[in-house]
């Protein structure tokens, strides 16, 4: 861990950030209206099970004949809507318990122990574990099993972050002043970590698409009627070779959100890539 | 994804300043005694939460005419948890997983399927090394170059997509409009696999995000290395780059990379579930998947047992990278 400061990031940084971002957001823009374009209803079959493009369905059908574009048009919306909640609910977790890591050493090393723990676990295997332990809850236990497993590494990241401004002058004056350790942490530590902050939320975000997607191909989450862009190729693919749009729409819509956020999380921490760093600390 | 994940065993170890007062042959039996006690802290962990979330092996199982009250008796639940975590565990050494919901052996259960599972992410592990190594070596031969550049946006879209999407990508280009290869998985009488081409996708699926995440590990490590006075020593002394990059900044990079690799691991037997599913490969997924719906406790800690055993003995490796290479001076 070097003691300086990590550089503030640059404007072309950002601005790069902002375009390689530009992707998801109207990918997001687009499923929140996605309802209102939708040509079809989500729910009844407009043409063949597995039709070709072509006529009223302009992607084909799905397995059950139901109209593909409207239901990606359909499906987007609640898997965008776990990934956005899991990585505010890892990220403010994490910068809560991390700043104050940095101040209380044993506070530091039981997260090395729980992340110790943690890494013996597939993180698939415990959404499996925790998704399946709440019958019935769907989308909101994929979340919660998400959240638990996910803020431990954060954390530790965002610890390891506000450790070099632990020691520094500003900090060493406030505990001369007698501040509490929640100002300290809060009011002093805090404020310097925005980029920090900032990327995780991209990596977080990326590992929430990635969780929920996976978690729904796996249909913990959503259940069969509903569209929902990972459970849509899953029941799909028996029918690739008919129609392989009912397939790679979704998987394309997945991949352009995912990639296109992590590319912009890249550009913004790229003259200190956070993930790596924290791997050699 | 995996980013995270790959933070963990990182840890500086913990335990180092008293590990370095033993004497050298006793430290990785020191380390294996560390891992071996967090693995089981992790068994008991999903043994009790499993046991705690509501609905058990009756309820999911019971036959017709079979009260739950019965069911339960006869599987033994109906004893307080800790005499059954304490039977669980005192079988363990001698390979005894305990008894499946329907009766069967869980050792038997998984006997076939396991190392179907270790067969494919040990495959994609040891394409990951091979990949990450090369493409990371040469990205920072050049840094900034055409290579380095090409290779960090690629690595940095790998990471982010999901097993299954690079499955379906593969599937389309290499099997349905090439023809090169079998969409899926055929098994003999004994549940083997039949043809190794029926391999190549599902390992591809898993390794492609492992490389992108690999790569830029070893290429981060190097980086780090690359700015440490021993190599601008070797450099000022005339010697070649790549004798430099092999002989001097890579052995230094090592225990990093190991421990990026050992994190690999958990996330490869996490992915295969997946990747199995899709292609119908006999693994651990399939059992896995049968396994949840029924609420079959054994199974599934059997199942985290040996995942978890898997990835203790690669995070043991990459400790006893780290312990060489760091030498007296841990």
């Amino acid at each position: 861990m070097t003691a300086t400061p990590p550089p503030t990031h640059r404007r072309s940084d950002l601005r790069r950030a902002l375009v390689l971002a530009a992707p998801a957001v109207l990918l997001g823009l687009l499923t929140l209206c996605g309802p209102l374009l939708a040509p079809e209803a989500e729910g009844t079959p407009v043409t063949a099970p597995y039709a070709e493009p072509g006529g009223g369905a302009p992607l084909g059908g799905d397995l059950l004949g139901r109209d593909v574009l409207s239901r990606v048009l359909h499906g987007g919306g609640p898997l965008i809507g776990s990934a956005l909640v899991i990585a505010l609910a890892v990220t403010l977790l994490a910068t809560l318990i991390g700043c104050l890591a940095a101040l209380r050493p044993g506070l530091g090393r039981a997260i090395e122990r729980t992340t110790d723990f943690a890494i013996l676990l597939p993180p698939l295997l415990g959404v499996m574990l925790l998704a399946l332990a709440w019958p019935g809850g769907g989308r909101a236990a994929v979340v919660a099993a998400a959240v638990v497993l996910g803020t431990p590494y954060a954390t530790r990241i965002v610890a390891g972050a506000a450790a070099p401004f632990a020691t520094t002058g500003f900090v060493e004056s406030a505990i001369a002043n007698g501040e509490g350790i929640l100002h300290l942490a809060f009011r002093e530590i805090l404020p310097n970590l925005r980029s920090t902050v900032i990327a995780l939320f991209g990596l977080r975000f990326v590992e929430g698409v990635y969780i929920a997607s996976m978690a729904g191909f796996l249909q913990l989450g959503p259940q069969p009627p509903a569209a929902d862009w990972a459970l849509m190729v899953k029941e799909n693919a028996p029918g690739i070779l008919l129609n392989p749009w009912a397939v790679i729409a979704p998987s394309i819509a997945i991949s352009v959100l995912a990639v296109s956020v992590n590319l912009a999380t890249a550009a913004l921490a790229r003259n200190r890539p956070l993930s790596e760093r924290t791997v050699t600390a | 994804m995996s980013e995270t994940a790959a933070d963990t065993a990182s840890a500086p170890l913990p335990s180092g300043p008293r590990l370095s007062t033993l004497t050298r042959p006793l430290r990785p039996l020191a380390l294996l005694l560390r891992r071996a006690a967090i693995l089981l802290l992790l068994l008991v962990a999903v043994f009790l939460a499993v046991d705690l979330l509501p609905g058990d092996a009756a309820t999911a199982t019971g036959e017709r005419g079979e009260s739950v009250e019965e069911r339960r008796r006869l599987l033994g639940l109906d004893q307080p948890v800790w005499q059954r975590l304490w039977e669980w565990l005192s079988g363990l050494p001698h390979g005894d997983l305990g008894t499946s919901a329907r009766g069967e052996p869980v050792t038997d259960l998984l006997a076939t399927p396991f190392p179907n599972t270790l067969l494919l992410s040990g495959l994609a592990l040891a394409l990951t090394v091979a990949v990450a190594l090369v493409l990371g070596c040469r990205a920072a031969l050049r840094r900034g170059g055409p290579f380095d550049r090409v290779v960090s946006l690629t690595s940095t879209m790998a990471i982010a997509l999901p097993e299954f999407v690079i499955s379906v990508g593969l599937l389309l280009t290499l099997s349905l409009w090439t023809g090169w290869l079998p969409a899926t998985t055929m098994t003999g009488a004994d549940g083997s696999i039949t043809s190794w081409s029926m391999l190549v996708m599902p390992v591809l699926a898993l390794a492609i995000p492992q490389i992108g995440w690999n790569t830029r590990i070893v290429r981060a490590a190097l980086a780090d290395q690359a700015a440490l006075p021993h190599v601008a020593a070797a450099h000022l002394d005339g010697l070649a780059p790549t004798r430099v990059l092999l002989r001097h900044t890579l052995p230094g990079a090592l225990p990093t990379i190991a421990t990026g690799l050992a994190t690999s691991t958990g996330m490869l037997l996490g992915g295969a579930v997946v990747v199995e599913s899709l292609f119908n490969y006999p693994g651990v997924g399939t059992v896995l998947s049968g396994a949840i719906a029924n609420r079959d406790t054994p199974v599934i800690v059997g199942a985290a047992a040996c995942t978890g055993a898997a990835v203790t003995l690669v995070i043991l490796l990459a400790d006893l990278t780290r312990a060489r290479a760091v030498g007296g001076r841990s």
